[in-house]
């Protein structure tokens, strides 16, 4: 008996040699730990152009059923009521389904010159707080701004993009060029104060939402350090935000501001805002109040189903983390290194673990390595919005998960990146990093040649 | 957008297991290395860019239709434009087994074929008085433009309207509609012609959209399983589980049950790398390491298609009239696509690197 099992063990270790010997590793076959698996258990083998959307594994067949439904609801384009199916779009909007943004699951891409806002939207606000603490809707615009509308009527209006160019030298002579973007309201269907806030936002990924969402509150807050304690000049914020179904304000996880509280609130606000539906936690029309929409008839009830609404919560919460890939190759492993040890792992914490949840095992206590610490920070003037979302200042952003950051160009076929898209590949994003980020940014800047593509190579294995 | 996502360990096991076979060899007097590349070039040039191209020839036929039936508005006319309608249905629907490419990256599917029609608003459009050019179609709402309103405009709500009742608002609509359509065929296939099929022969070979030939053969499988799950687990599924023919695509037409069936043929075409000129497939490298898998794949196909056959009402119909024959059709497609995506992916992982 124990022979036999040696002798086996010998042949699997000379199979497992071979295979290592004649092809590249593309699977982790060690610790089921490994930091290969970036969604713990709920990790998709998968790197190509549909990696951001396997289902959760091992789930029920009525689980796997409300996850369908939630994906053909994501999926679903709306229509102007009345009519047979998926009725309610607008008055006013910025597109027409889940996924028209959030393009497979993805990053959205920035308007090239002449061409419409479609993947992103501009948050706005004028100067103060409202009774929960949340930006104060502009008159006639609310608080973001939608530039479609059915026919008829007038959208709100649109925002023309350019940029300056500014070259960015490396002591090492190479250079890397950024562009700044400068926004300006155009097609107002009526006046806009001077005083507006605006905030530009490109349409996150929406993987592994389940997973951030399982980590508990209070591991969050041990990693902020508001008043600096340490002394590494890097502080963590939590925020706060409304929490529209409790009433009251809860710790903010999911937006580029971390102004969500939850993926169900950040899945209601979605449809009202961005597409005008009306829903359980958002009953009224995103235009309501507005001159245009005086004589429009309220409804009595609201559009989208119960059901169908915590349908897409459900599918968000169980889109699996695509796996990471070439994680043994010597200049990512290096790149790894340098990561940590100039500084960008304070922020982009690469293990958090979710709390135990017995009524969920697929979510419970699963190390997961997202490189994000869910907190503000405040990322320097270069970065700012100058617009306060809740306990966000103007200079404040949520750490941005990383994992998944290196399949962008094969998922949505661009790499732009940070909340307005400015960055085009992952080392302009890098060099925009300011604020509490600073010092990590000079160390990464101050590296070599060959250093900063290990590390810029290190971001493409996640 | 959805894919069965398996666990690891279904893969990893077959892996390990024939991980000494990957060596790069000659098998049976085949070249293997060479028989890869000619496969992704065939898929790409005589499947993908030729199915393009059939379907600007057959966009180009509907708007011939179109035309003679805006000036001779009769009977006669208007069947010959639902036929070049149908026949570019035929092409399109195949093609949705290779949604890849610039048919994504450049939003020519959500153009040319969403789903539901905005009745609403196509109402306001007809009764209002904007000029109907195409680039006023082409700034529309996805709602407004492509296949289903031409098809409702052609077929009527009920499906049964005549030559008589057209009016000329009608007419001046479906001829942009139609314009723009071919613009938007005009543009995938000059996008895969000049370029795009050499990213998919080149995988590995300098490609820059795909680094290996496996991210390639993968990308292929994936969209053939992908069209499975699609009409499996929902064309079929949703307005099946409720019960309900409104949410039934293409009724106007009654032409569902023949779209679901070119997207399962589409998936063929790609496994045998032919849509019109026969070329290398999947299949040649399949048959050449694993011939029971081969006819495990082309039963299961056979097996979907027929059950997309024996359906002998428009789907709307069917719905209350033949539900187990429904049913066996969601079954067989579902397990087509088990196979593809549980057998032929994880070979194609083990056999292309």
């Amino acid at each position: 008996m124990r022979k036999t099992t040696k002798a086996l063990l010998a042949i699997l270790a000379a199979v497992i040699f071979f295979q290592l010997a004649c092809s590249k590793m593309q699977m982790p076959i060690d610790n089921p730990e490994s930091e290969w698996l970036s969604g713990g258990s709920q990790t998709a083998f998968d790197g190509g152009s549909g990696s951001f959307s396997h289902m959760f594994s091992g789930m029920t067949t009525v689980q796997n059923r409300v996850h369908e439904v939630g994906d053909g609801q994501f999926s679903a384009t709306f229509v102007t009521a009345p009519a047979p199916l998926n009725p309610g779009l607008g008055p006013i909007y910025n597109n027409v389904s889940c996924i028209s943004c959030h393009v497979s699951d993805g990053r959205g891409k920035v308007p090239g010159t002449g061409e419409s806002a479609a993947n992103m939207l501009f948050r706005i606000s004028i100067p103060g707080t409202g009774e929960h603490g949340n930006p104060v809707p502009v008159p006639n615009f609310g608080d973001q701004l939608q530039p479609r509308s059915t026919l008829g009527l007038s959208p709100e209006g649109d925002v023309s993009i350019t940029y300056t160019e500014h070259i960015y030298t490396f002591s090492d002579g190479t250079t890397c060029s950024l562009r700044t973007p400068d926004y300006k309201f155009i097609n107002l269907y009526t006046a806009i104060p001077s005083n507006v806030l605006l905030s530009p936002r490109v349409a996150a990924p929406v993987f592994g939402l389940g997973l951030l969402e399982a980590v508990s509150e209070a591991d969050i807050l041990k990693m902020a350090d508001p008043n600096d304690t340490n002394h590494d000049g890097i502080k963590g914020q939590a925020n706060y935000v409304w929490d529209v179904l409790k009433q009251q304000k809860v710790l903010g996880r999911f937006g580029w501001k971390a102004n969500q509280p939850s993926i169900l609130q950040q899945v209601a606000a979605a449809y009202n805002g961005d597409m005008g539906i009306t829903n359980l936690l958002f009953p009224k029309e995103s235009s309501e109040g507005q001159t245009q929409f005086s004589s429009n008839p309220g409804s009595a009830s609201y559009e989208l189903a119960d059901s169908l609404l915590y349908s897409v919560e459900f599918y968000v919460k169980t889109l699996a983390v695509p796996v990471r890939r070439n994680v043994t190759n010597p200049t990512v492993i290096q790149g790894k290194n340098l990561f940590a040890k100039t500084g960008c792992i304070k922020c982009h914490v690469s293990d958090l673990r979710t709390q135990v949840n017995v009524a969920f095992p697929q979510i419970s206590n699963q190390l997961i390595h997202p490189y994000t610490d869910l907190l503000l920070h405040d990322m320097g003037e270069g970065l700012a919005d100058n617009r306060p979302d809740f306990d966000a200042s103007g200079r404040q952003w949520r750490t941005a998960p990383l994992w998944g950051i290196g399949l962008t160009q094969k998922v949505n076929n661009h790499t732009n990146f940070l909340h307005d898209g400015r960055a085009r590949n992952l080392l302009e994003a890098i060099m925009w990093h300011g604020g509490e980020a600073e010092t990590a940014k000079n160390n990464f800047a101050q590296l070599s040649k060959k250093d900063r593509d290990a590390l810029v190579a290190f971001l493409e294995s996640l | 957008m959805k894919k069965a996502f398996k666990t690891s360990l279904m893969v990893m096991i077959p892996v390990i297991l024939v991980a000494p076979a990957c060596k790069k060899n000659k098998d049976k007097g085949t070249d293997v290395t060479v028989l890869k590349t000619e496969i992704l070039k065939d898929i790409s040039v005589n499947v993908c860019t030729d199915s393009y191209v059939d379907m600007l020839d057959k966009a180009n036929a509907l708007q011939s239709t179109v035309t003679a039936l805006t000036t001779t508005t009769n009977d006669a006319n208007l069947t010959a434009a639902r036929t070049a309608w149908k026949n570019m249905r035929v092409t399109w629907e195949q093609s949705e087994a290779w949604l890849f490419g610039p048919v994504e990256a450049d939003l020519i599917d959500p153009r040319i074929d969403t789903w539901p029609v905005d009745f609403t608003q196509l109402d306001q459009i007809l009764n209002s008085s904007a000029v109907l050019t195409e680039a006023y179609v082409d700034n529309l709402d996805d709602a407004l433009k492509g296949f289903h309103p031409i098809e409702y405009l052609l077929w009527g709500v009920n499906g049964n309207k005549t030559a008589t009742s057209f009016t000329a608002r009608e007419k001046e609509y479906l001829t942009s509609l139609t314009q723009n359509l071919v613009k938007l065929t005009t543009s995938v296939k000059n996008t895969w012609s000049n370029g795009y099929n050499v990213q998919l022969s080149t995988a590995g070979n300098g490609s820059t959209e795909f680094a290996t030939q496996q991210d390639a053969f993968i990308q292929l499988v994936d969209a053939m399983s992908d069209i499975c799950g699609e009409v499996a687990d929902s064309k079929l599924k949703e307005p099946f589980d409720s019960a309900d023919p409104s949410k039934e695509e293409s009724p106007f037409a009654k032409n569902s049950i023949v779209d679901f069936t070119n997207n399962i043929k589409g998936v063929m075409a790609m496994y045998q790398g032919k849509f019109i000129v026969d070329g290398k497939g999947i299949e040649d490298l399949v048959r050449l390491k694993n011939l029971s898998l081969d006819t495990e794949i082309k039963s299961k196909y056979t097996a979907a298609i027929s059950a997309l056959g024996a359906i002998s009402v428009p789907f709307g119909q069917a719905i209350t009239a033949e539900p187990t024959k429904i049913q066996n059709a969601m079954d067989k497609i579902a397990e087509f696509e088990e196979v593809l995506d549980g057998k032929l992916k994880p070979f194609l992982q083990q056999q292309v690197q």
